[in-house]
């Protein structure tokens, strides 16, 4: 019975977890865009305090962020500093 | 960049940029850059492009695979309007036409360009930035006015201590702008120059035109590109670019913990420092694939200001070193190609290293310092090798 509880309990904190992330997409694709891709945010991995940091600095260049804490959530579940790094993609040549 | 010239680019650059889809441009898409080779994506607007460290392998680095590095959009750029801005501490400010420089006498040589952050990638604990492994460093052959020419022309001040370059790139919101300055004993050696051409053609936009600023032996930051203003100055810039940025502590810092601001310093000229192009790469899970016999090693070796004098090669992690075979040309500010042919002793698994020398007799340490910004990378690289009959 107990077990169930547990169980249940942390289910329920995941699926609250996997919604914030989402919404935290959803943030990114919104207040991280204009000024440079994406992509250059998918090759970091940092720490909580390495994101607020880069967070900080964004938002004095002009980044906008309505939901912070979804963004942030988002960030360290996709680029955290224990998420493994995904290998560079290379380009299709364009010379010539 | 201030010129009223290059207010139409602005505003079509603007417009570009705010008519982007919200996604990533080219989120799903085939990454493809004009006149770029195949290349290692860090970002694709703007692009920070690498070259694979298997494509390093000559003397000058074709412009399809010499890497590019982009802080802020790229600026176009009207030749016909464009204007090179000489000002601050001179007695005859200027402003000159492309025609106006290409009528100087030329400088040219060749010079490897780093950037600061080249290797970022292996430093631990992670750092923000790019994290460029080998390949953000390329040699060309670079053309152009000697900086000291301009600055004499110009009726530089002798009590000028710096020149602050800007280029016509700008940043979108409150993005600070790139400005980079230079002290005045570096504008003035003779090797310092505006260059208007790169392996003996018009340097292409991607890369600075119509005028990079090259300063042999220093980091990118340095290389200012699509120079439009030259201003001797009593000081140093105060922009986020050169007083904030490219800042190196002079006294070690433990891994993942902060510098002293005032022990931070601008990161001038660039550190001893080699690389395998033969094999590119290789690790425990992926090792580079060998038959027993004669290898073929090969690689780079450059020293910011200084010459490589020698590279050693070790196939056991460093146990036993030997000489490696230095390419022939050998120049100050550019980097020296290295061979040597490997005769593995039988079946197995190696970690062949390499270790340059220059020569005020610096060599590489096994292990960069790890700094907050995660500059100047030149650990002893290592390799693994497994050799199969
Ligand atoms: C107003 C323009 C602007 C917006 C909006 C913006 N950035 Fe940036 N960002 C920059 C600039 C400029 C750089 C520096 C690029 C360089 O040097 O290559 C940068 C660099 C970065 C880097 C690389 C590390 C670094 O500090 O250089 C990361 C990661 C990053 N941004 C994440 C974000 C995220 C996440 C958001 C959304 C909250 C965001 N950016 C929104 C302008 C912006």
């Amino acid at each position: 019975m107990r077990a169930i509880l547990v169980l249940s309990f942390v289910l329920a904190a995941q699926a609250a977890d996997s919604a914030l992330i989402a919404k935290g997409a959803a943030e990114e694709r919104k207040s991280c865009v204009g000024c440079h891709s994406l992509r250059i945010s998918s090759t970091q991995r940092l720490s909580r305090a390495g994101w607020e940091r880069e967070l900080d600095k964004m938002v004095r260049w002009g980044a906008k962020i309505a939901d912070r804490e979804a963004l942030l959530a988002y960030l360290l579940d996709k680029y955290g500093e224990t998420v493994p790094p995904a290998p560079l993609p290379l380009s299709s040549p364009g010379a010539r | 960049m201030k010129l009223s010239s290059f207010k139409r680019g602005r505003r079509q650059l603007l417009a570009s940029a705010v008519g982007l889809p919200l996604l990533a441009q080219t989120e799903g898409k085939p990454l493809v850059f004009p006149g770029k080779d195949a290349m290692l994506v860090h970002n694709d607007f703007p692009e920070d492009l690498e070259a694979p460290a298997g494509s390093l392998d000559t003397f000058l680095t074709p412009v399809e695979r010499f890497f590019v590095r982009q802080h802020l959009p790229r600026p176009r750029v009207d030749l016909a309007q464009w204007r090179l801005t000489l000002r601050g501490m001179v007695s005859r400010p200027a402003a000159l036409t492309l025609d106006d420089l290409a009528k100087l006498a030329q400088h040219k040589l060749p010079a490897t360009l780093e950037c600061a952050g080249n290797g970022r990638g292996y430093f631990r604990p992670r750092v923000p930035g790019l994290q460029w492994t080998k390949g953000a460093v390329s040699t060309a052959e670079w053309a152009g006015p000697r900086l000291a020419d301009l600055l004499e022309r110009a009726g530089l001040d002798a009590k000028a201590t710096f020149a602050t370059f800007d280029g016509a790139d700008t940043g979108a919101g409150q993005t600070p702008d790139f400005v980079r300055s230079i002290p005045m004993r570096k504008c003035l050696h003779p090797d310092t120059i505006l260059a208007l051409t790169m392996n003996g053609k018009p340097i292409p936009a991607i890369h600075g035109s119509p005028a990079r600023l090259i300063v042999p032996g220093w980091d990118g930051a340095s290389w200012v590109k699509w120079v439009t203003s030259i201003t001797a100055v009593p000081e140093s810039d105060k922009g986020f670019f050169f007083a904030t940025a490219y800042k190196y502590p002079k006294r070690p810092v433990a891994p993942g913990g902060a510098a002293r601001p005032e022990d931070l310093e601008t990161i001038e000229a660039m550190p001893v420092k080699s690389i395998f192009t033969s094999p590119g790469g290789g690790t425990a899970a992926n090792p580079a694939r060998f038959r027993p016999g004669s290898v073929p090693l090969a690689g780079l070796a450059w020293s910011g200001e200084n010459r490589i004098v020698r590279v050693e090669v070790s196939a056991d992690g460093g146990a036993r070193w030997l000489d490696a075979t230095l390419g022939k040309e050998d120049f100050r500010y550019a980097w020296r190609l290295w061979r040597h042919e490997w005769t593995p002793p039988g079946a197995g698994y190696y970690t062949l290293c390499a270790r340059a020398t220059d020569s005020a007799g610096r060599t590489q340490p096994i292990e960069a310092p790890w700094n907050p910004s995660g500059y100047l990378w030149n650990g002893i690289e290592r390799i693994g090798a497994l050799v199969k009959a």
